[in-house]
């Protein structure tokens, strides 16, 4: 058996200088995360209004509601929609635009700029302008699909049922893979070139060299874009609001969390909705991170 | 190494939680003492209406030594953050918000809403009977009304000249005069459902003029049936113009501010809107417009009007003296005279002498005064006297019957469904 010879005095003083160490982590937890879903739990299981002081216990009616409302199907369909077209094409968009401007030299910085902008302007603006764009009579889009013949395509983009959701997913991705490329070229700096070269001497392709030797590289750093990109892909809210205003097309769980809540004033199945959200979310962010870390210790890191 | 306290610990502990509880801020401070009353509003239409409304204040704090500290938020975020502030106690002093029971009702309920029942015998406001029982929840008055509101078809009249059409008096008269001006190349009618909430007012008036203002009252009042073949009928006379192409296309991808654009802007012949867009039309439109009713299938249809909305006093009001000030000016006819001057329309009795009105205002004042005082059929707003609910089964209802994903018939049986549920 082997014994601490730390003295008992000491190893009393150094947890209780762990517990100093930690405590303003704690109480940010504590503050910021376990005290709001304690209280969204609470809510989940009374009948709250938002303005009746004691709602009533009504134990899982809200779960069982949420369980059989065909809307919160629908919604999660949209999600998934979302997650899949939402997080495959930005990845998909940023590595190749960041393998691109990888080996740019002139005019590289002006690039970036402009690919990363999108990213940069408020949700609010993105919404209102692509809302210009989409518009059915005078939109550019429309009228573009007008001028180069395919007028058969001109549609209501953001009302008409079959193509509101992707609508705004487009716009979402234009805002957003600027983000992924911008992370990946920072990674791409670290790649190895030596490993890329001797690769190229094998007469290994663009694709192979990229799959066998670039993503494995930067695969920590691609997976915790992954992970971002994904997990706001189940708590959209923002620019599906601001496009569509929530419409029944669009519905995701986080409009219709919002809807419920604050536009019915039924706060207890909204906050009921929006525990479903987190709890989607959480499992695909911890296996993703562990995946990542898993890499990390491996020495794949970039 | 240095020995740290638990009782050194537990004082940074309770140093941090103070520092953060600071951050987070708390309840704002309070006017007791002061002279001084927060009044919170939905974002007017128009910034020249903001500043005519801080005019209007200004002259009050004139007249009275009150300051009025205004805030202004988009109406959807007022419901948003209200409830919270006003349980929390650090609402403001008064505010706008929406009439009927499913709106201030709730807040009365929850003992929110400051009872001005004394306030009503003692001062004697003029408000209108109808418009003071929008605001009456438990026999308790809790509020001063804002604005009447007329819903409606404004016209071109110019446009109608040239294609040698007068209003319509009819129905079928209406889809005559639409099918004559989309042949001569002009949107016949304008329409917006993008936002939803517009099919309040597209089924308010085509069921008014429809099935009559008793009918109406007993749907709102809950005696009636949505389900019913009149609300069918109202719900299908809009597909109809939907589908004749008398409507834009993809009416449901139409924001409101564009709708009123294309009308304005001499694009389209009709427009089905509010008396809101009034003061806009007079000072805007370069041709002279015209409002009538949605017509009826055999006749001209009634007029379709209802409550605006109301300005409430908080029960936990921390001025409460000073704010009684406001809700007394609110109900005045100098506020009157003011609301006026912005093609608003007073909830109470108030004389037009010495204020220019344009003939447009002038017929929806006379429309609306006649609904006020209740004679003649007047039909009413459904979506400002009814739940959220119902109201978003009907905004939603609505956008599908245009979509096509949803028959009359079954959007009749959802409003049915939201009637009766709380």
């Amino acid at each position: 058996m082997i014994t601490s010879t730390v003295p008992k005095v000491t190893r009393r003083a150094q947890a209780r200088l762990g517990i100093f160490m930690v405590a303003p982590l704690m109480i940010l937890v504590i503050v910021f995360f376990l005290f709001p879903l304690g209280s969204s739990v609470y809510y989940s299981v009374v009948d709250f209004d938002g303005v009746t002081a004691n709602p009533p216990f009504v134990g899982l009616a809200n779960y069982v509601r949420m369980f059989t409302d065909p809307e919160v199907l629908h919604a999660l369909t949209n999600n998934l929609i979302w997650i899949v077209i939402g997080t495959i094409a930005p990845l998909v968009i940023g590595l190749l635009l960041a393998l691109m401007l990888w080996t740019v030299r002139r005019g590289s910085a002006l690039y970036r700029l402009a690919f990363f902008f999108p990213f940069v302007l408020p949700g609010v603006v993105i919404g209102i302008v692509w809302g210009w764009i989409y518009d059915p009579l005078s939109g550019w889009l429309n009228v573009a699909l007008r001028a180069v013949g395919l007028g058969s395509l001109v549609t209501g983009w953001l009302g008409n049922p079959n193509t509101a959701l992707y609508a705004v997913l487009a716009t979402a991705i234009w805002a957003g893979f600027g983000f992924a490329m911008i992370i990946f070229l920072s990674a791409l700096r670290n790649v190895d070139t030596e490993l890329v070269d001797a690769a190229r001497l094998d007469r290994t392709n663009a694709a192979q060299r990229l799959w066998h030797v670039i993503l494995p590289q930067i695969m920590p750093v691609f997976l915790m874009v992954t992970t971002i990109t994904l997990v706001g892909g189940f708590s959209v809210f923002d620019i599906i609001f601001i496009m569509t205003n929530g419409s029944i097309a669009t519905n995701v769980l986080g409009t219709y969390s919002y809807s419920n809540a604050f536009q019915l004033n039924n706060i207890s199945y909204g906050t009921t909705l929006a525990l479903l959200i987190t709890a989607l979310s959480i499992p695909c962010a911890v296996l993703l991170n562990r995946l990542q870390r898993k890499l990390s210790l491996q020495g794949t890191s970039a | 190494m240095k020995k740290v306290s638990l009782l050194g610990v537990g004082a940074v502990l309770a140093a941090t939680a103070i520092a953060l509880s600071g951050c987070t801020g708390g309840a704002p401070a309070s006017n007791s003492g002061s002279n001084q009353i927060t009044y919170l509003i939905g974002q007017p239409d128009t910034p020249a209406q903001l500043t005519a409304l801080k005019a209007d204040m200004k002259n009050f704090e004139k007249e009275s030594g009150v300051t009025v500290k205004l805030n202004v938020l988009p109406s959807d975020t007022i419901r948003t953050v209200l409830q919270t502030q006003l349980r929390s106690g650090s609402g403001p002093d008064v505010f706008g918000y929406d009439t009927g029971a499913g709106f201030a009702g709730v807040l009365a309920k929850a003992g929110l809403l400051y009872d001005l029942t004394a306030e009503y015998s003692k001062k004697n406001y003029a408000i209108y009977d109808f418009a003071k029982k929008a605001v009456t929840f438990d026999n308790k008055i809790t509020g001063i009304p804002d604005q009447i509101e007329e819903v409606g078809l404004y016209y071109n009249k110019d446009m109608f000249a040239k294609q040698g059409l007068s209003a319509p008096t009819s129905l079928p008269d209406l889809e005559a005069s639409l099918a004559k001006l989309k042949a001569s190349g002009v949107i016949p009618m304008a329409a917006a459902e993008k936002e939803g909430y517009e099919a309040g007012w597209y089924l308010s008036m085509a069921l008014a003029s429809r099935a009559g203002a008793d009918t109406v009252k007993g749907l709102i009042a809950g005696t009636g049936d949505w389900s019913s073949q009149d609300v069918v009928d109202a719900i299908d006379s809009w597909k109809q113009l939907n589908e004749k192409g008398y409507l834009p296309p993809s009416v449901t991808s139409i924001a409101s501010q564009n709708g009123d654009a294309l009308f304005l802007s001499g694009k389209a012949a009709m427009y089905p809107s509010g008396t809101w867009l009034v003061q806009t039309i007079d000072s805007t439109a370069k041709f002279n417009a015209g409002f009538i009713p949605f017509p009826g299938p055999d006749d001209k249809g009634i007029s379709t009007t209802g409550l605006g909305g109301g300005i409430f006093m908080s029960a936990n009001s921390k001025n409460p003296k000073a704010a009684l000030k406001l809700m007394d000016y609110l109900a005045s006819p100098e506020h009157g005279k003011y609301e006026i001057s912005q093609g608003l329309i007073p909830t109470f009795p108030v004389s037009t002498d010495g204020i220019k009105v344009s003939p447009l205002f002038q017929q929806v004042l006379t429309d609306t005064a006649a609904y006020a005082k209740g004679t003649g059929q007047v039909g009413q707003n459904i979506d400002v006297a009814e739940t959220d609910v119902f109201n978003k089964a009907m905004w939603d209802g609505f956008q599908a019957v245009f979509n096509g994903t949803m028959t009359p018939t079954q959007m009749a049986k959802s409003l049915q469904k939201a009637s009766t549920t709380k």
